[in-house]
């Protein structure tokens, strides 16, 4: 290898196969298989170049079969009531039914999981409005004004508008995610192996500094799900790492029975230990559900700001649906005239937080479907039914997958405006869901975890993982220590060790060779200061307040 | 003291991560083995873990987990027994039955009556295993039956 024409080769990595198993959920998206350079030939071969515009229009024509409008419908209901249902989330009912789209077309998968996730928004925010109970952590925020509009007899109007706005908010992403992922698609196919490994580490870095609670904890996480992503069989060498002699984890560790355990099991536990409780829950009459004039016009903005607040936040790794609810919230109290309203039942804390929670979730498309890295664990479970599936998400999904691509964008649009229709009329049929007994509730999920971990692979080793994976996800509850790092670190962790193989391969050991590519360099550093800023300006500040301290104490 | 253990357990583990990942080829610069990164990760760990130990040592002991009441916990222990039963006793007397007394242990314990437990356990079990063995296809463990 070598030779006197430049540089060795790194190796290629063998494929992973397209069939369901552990191994094509956990192998990372072969991205630094993409050209490293210009002029080394991609396999996409001749890739048909369309138009934003010409894309979603074939994208309605796929999104629009029977058979899709029903997994939009099936997904979007599913994502309704695990929103309004406080204890399973997105996350762990897409993992719930990840094992279901197995035997369905890569796209038609897709729709349904990518249904769930913001249909679950929808319903999160109804128990928040109308219980006070937030079905979803990026509904909290609208508990605050949304229940005290309830108790003020204005929870129709609220309930509309959260609806509406979350529709415009699906709308705008939908175009968001038009614009954004053709482009940053066909700039990826640029990218080479040291940009991939910069981008990775950038997002690890960027989610634990976003993720809440301590750096130190999410570092830790982070380490954790890197040193997961190690067990099993190395992807240039072969050699078998951590396997201890057992032939299933030489397969890797199962994304799909960690999330489950993590976020599902552990949620049971917690409801187990919190004992049962009965929602109160109020009614809502047909003639309620109409807002005032004036309420639609304290409206209008908050959606429309929400809508790119909750877009661009999706963008970034973290826990974007949650983060962009409080931004917007924070930015409709600090541009409101009458900011002494908010808590006290002000439209706009619904308006704004409701768009921004959806926006995000179509943001968050953007890096999986053109970049293939998910940034948040909702997003590795789509990774996760895409890999199954047999379709590598990246740069070349557009032009190798189209129907995948702009299908699950169209359905988007279409999901939203289903739940727009549903969610208004049939409000008080889905918070009904709440009267199910919370010990049945839980029994119910449980058992469906287990025999969903059991089915991916038919294996006894993945139930164990969603054991273990649920006592340490309620141990990590109780010390309140967010587990998201430690998913998107399991699933970049191949994809990073990979793209570091490869550039030092390219760089000839030289690992500061990658600061010579200013994209990578650029990540970098974003990824550097977003661990840096907030405590360096800490320190900056600190000097400032103590004379004020003592002069006012004086 | 829980965030102090919790913090020691991990910078062992992590040691023996690191044990483990020592013997793998490291390569060279150049050349990286497979045993290069899982190296990186178990330094970055153990750092991580003692960092982590060190300024929990440094604070003062507060609860950083909040009492938890007794009865509370007793429900926890429960379903992760009912949990780690199921995973132990299902290759030997497969799905059905294994579902069926899982879904009737938990939910007695959680606080439903005989009558409702078992109805549920009954329906949960067999609905789950028609969704999944028969409609899906899945070749759920059959144990005593097969």
């Amino acid at each position: 290898m070598g030779g006197l024409d430049g540089p060795p080769k790194p190796p290629d990595a063998p494929h992973a196969p397209a069939k369901p198993g552990r191994s094509s959920i956990l192998r990372p998206p072969d991205a630094p298989h993409a050209p490293a350079k210009p002029g080394r030939s991609s396999n996409s071969g001749p890739a048909p170049t369309v138009s934003p515009l010409e894309g979603l229009v074939y994208g309605f024509s796929v999104a629009l079969t029977p058979t899709n409008i029903f997994a939009c419908f099936v997904g979007v209901v599913v994502g309704t009531i695990v929103g309004i249902l406080p204890g399973i989330g997105p996350v762990g009912a897409m993992a719930l039914l990840l094992p279901t789209t197995f035997a369905l077309e890569p796209a038609t998968g897709l729709i349904m999981l990518a249904g769930i996730y913001y249909g679950s928004m929808y319903g999160g925010s109804t128990t928040s409005i109308l219980v006070n109970v937030p079905g979803e952590a990026a509904s909290v925020v609208t508990a605050i004004d949304g229940y005290q509009m309830t108790k003020r007899g204005r929870a129709g109007a609220a309930l509309t508008v959260s609806g509406v706005g979350s529709f415009v908010a699906g709308s705008v992403g939908v175009v968001g995610i038009v614009l954004a992922a053709s482009w940053l698609a066909d700039q990826a196919l640029r990218f080479g192996p040291p940009e991939y490994f910069a981008m990775a580490l950038a997002g690890l870095m960027l989610l634990s500094r976003l993720s809440g609670g301590s750096v130190l904890h999410s570092f830790l996480m982070v380490a954790i799900g890197l040193a997961l992503g190690t067990v099993g069989m190395e992807p240039i060498s072969a050699i078998r790492r951590f396997t201890f002699g057992s032939t299933q984890l030489s397969q890797g560790i199962e994304l799909v029975p960690v999330i489950m355990g993590l976020y599902g099991v552990a949620e049971i536990l917690l409801i187990a230990e919190a004992g049962i409780r009965k929602a109160h829950i109020a009614s809502i009459r047909w003639r309620e559900l109409l807002p005032t004039p004036e309420e639609w016009r304290r409206s209008g903005w908050p959606i429309a700001r929400g809508s790119v607040i909750g877009f661009l936040t999706g963008l970034i790794p973290g826990p974007a649906t949650v983060l962009a609810t409080f931004i917007a919230y924070s930015v409709e109290r600090k541009v409101s005239r009458t900011p002494e309203r908010f808590g006290q039942g002000a439209i706009e804390g619904v308006a704004g937080p409701e768009a921004a929670n959806n926006g995000a979730t179509a943001g968050a498309m953007v890096p999986l479907l053109s970049l293939g890295i998910p940034f948040s664990p909702a997003t590795a479970i789509l990774l996760g039914a895409l890999m199954i599936t047999g379709v590598t998400p990246g740069p070349l999904l557009i032009s190798q997958r189209p129907d995948v691509f702009w299908g699950v964008v169209a359905s988007m649009y279409v999901g939203n405006l289903i739940l727009l229709i549903l969610n208004l009329p049939l409000v008080g049929l889905f918070v009904s869901v709440l009267r199910l007994p919370q010990h049945v509730l839980a029994t119910l999920v449980l058992l469906l975890c287990l025999v969903g971990a059991y089915s991916l692979n038919n294996s006894q080793l993945d139930l164990w993982v969603l054991v273990v994976f649920g006592i340490l996800g309620y141990g990590l509850r109780k010390l309140a220590i967010d587990a998201s790092p430690l998913v998107v670190a399991l699933v970049l962790g191949p994809l990073m060790e990979k793209a570091l193989v490869q550039t030092l391969f390219m760089e000839r050991g030289n690992l500061l060779g990658i600061l010579s590519r200013p994209l990578a360099l650029s990540l970098l550093l974003l990824g550097v200061l977003a661990l840096l800023v907030p405590p360096v300006m800490r320190l900056l500040r600190r000097p400032r307040i103590v004379p004020e301290l003592s002069g006012a104490s004086r | 003291m829980i965030e102090r253990a919790v913090a020691l357990a991990i910078l062992v583990a992590s040691g023996v991560y690191l044990g483990n990942a020592w013997p793998l080829p490291r390569g060279t610069a150049a050349r990286p083995g497979a045993g290069m990164f899982p190296v990186a990760v178990g330094l970055f760990g153990m750092l991580v873990a003692l960092t982590w130990l060190v300024s929990a040592l440094r604070r003062a002991p507060a609860a950083a987990v909040p009492a938890i009441p007794a009865d509370g916990f007793g429900r926890v222990i429960a379903t992760g027994l009912a949990l780690v039963g199921f995973c132990l006793v299902l290759p030997w007397l497969g799905y059905a039955i294994v579902a069926f007394l899982f879904a009737g242990v938990l939910l007695r314990r959680l606080g439903a009556g005989w009558t409702g437990a078992l109805l549920v356990a009954a329906g949960s079990a067999a609905g789950s295993h028609y969704l999944f063995a028969v409609l899906l296809g899945v070749p759920l463990p059959r144990g005593i039956w097969e």
